[in-house]
């Protein structure tokens, strides 16, 4: 992993934060779980229970906000939802350009599988991980990893 | 001006602070609007389906954030420009920036759907009248459709199955950087479908075909 120790990159990591992260069903608009603790916590898996009916959406979206103090160039997101720390989806996306002093949100639409494809919520409960990594070009950000259970 | 995909479409949002852009862009995925503050940088919607993406850029249209609209310009597909048609006082600013967007080499060609949105309010003026304001009749280089609408009732934005004016501006955009791809009228129509929750693209396996060639 590339690290830089100049004071800007000091700058950008400190003057990151993430605000709060959701997930809706996409259909209704509703949202089903929101978690507003400081999800960038290093170090830290934080926790969602979410409703069980979440696996019967159509489609579900995932939204985090986040603040930046410092202007970013090259700003972009990996997402990876681990089941058992496998792989089972992987995002990747390029904001690009960041504001400074900025407040902003990505929200990403997702369908769900057939439902053949699907495993159940017993099956699922405790082993689902949405690990979300922020890089400024080939520098690390922020990286957040948030564990579901389906209640 | 390549791609990372030829499968990426990306739509621009933008126009004056308080015109409604944000509303408009959670009104279309059917989320509460009671509680938008002015936006502090952008707002992204990123639809996939099928391997297809689409992408809602919204950015902030405070004065102080205008400058930095240009770092968003690069690869965008759509222009949607926002207008609150209440705000008279501000015809003239609005007008300029749009003047602005149009003259931008990075936006060139681009096509342009202009919202005239609060037409729930009595003061708006209509769509007609700001286009007259505007000069909108003088775009030659693009594509251009004005569309009265109010985002807080949903009017104008409203969605359904038909060829509504977001349907036709994904048309748009599809015809200009996909030239050998026509899927205007007729029976193709229902290809592209504003879903009631959000913005999605449906037939991909007739899309994905053309859109690749």
């Amino acid at each position: 992993m590339a690290k830089s120790t100049g004071t800007a990159s000091r700058e950008i990591m400190s003057g990151f934060k993430l605000n709060w992260m959701n997930l809706r069903d996409a259909d209704s608009g509703k949202v089903l779980w929101q978690g507003t603790e400081d999800l960038s916590l290093p170090g830290v898996e934080h926790e969602a229970r979410v409703p069980k009916k979440i696996l019967r959406c159509r489609a579900v979206s995932r939204e985090i906000n986040f603040s930046s103090e410092e202007q970013m160039n090259r700003f972009r997101l990996e997402q990876r939802v681990l089941f058992k720390d496998k792989c089972l989806e992987e995002w990747f996306f390029e904001f690009g350009f960041v504001i400074p002093q900025s407040t902003n949100t990505w929200q990403s639409l997702i369908e769900a599988a057939p439902e053949s494809e699907m495993l159940p919520a017993s099956v699922l409960n405790g082993n689902v991980v949405i690990e979300t990594k922020f890089f400024d070009d080939a520098m690390l950000v922020s990286t957040s990893r948030v564990r579901i259970y389906y209640v | 001006m390549k791609k990372q995909s030829n499968k990426d479409l990306r739509i621009l949002l933008l126009g004056l602070d308080n015109a409604g852009k944000t509303t408009i862009l959670k009104k279309l995925a059917s989320e509460d609007i009671n509680h938008i503050t002015p936006t502090q940088g952008f707002n992204i919607k990123t639809v996939q389906s099928s391997g297809f993406r689409l992408n809602v850029w919204d950015i902030g249209g405070q004065r102080k954030i205008r400058p930095y609209w240009r770092n968003y310009f690069e690869n965008t597909d759509v222009l949607i420009y926002v207008i609150d048609s209440a705000d008279r006082k501000r015809f003239d600013e609005t007008g300029e920036q749009l003047g602005d967007l149009l003259d931008e080499d990075k936006l060139a060609g681009i096509p342009v759907l202009v919202f005239a949105n609060k037409q729930d309010l009595l003061s708006a003026a209509s769509a007609s009248e700001i286009a007259e304001n505007l000069n909108l009749h003088k775009i030659r280089d693009r594509k251009w459709q004005i569309q009265a609408c109010s985002a807080t009732t949903g009017e104008g934005i409203s969605v359904c199955n038909k060829i509504n004016p977001v349907n036709r501006i994904l048309l748009m955009s599809i015809d200009w950087r996909f030239t050998s791809c026509c899927v205007y009228g007729g029976k193709n129509v229902g290809q592209l479908i504003i879903r009631e929750s959000m913005i999605c693209i449906s037939e991909y396996s007739y899309l994905g075909l053309d859109l690749i060639s």
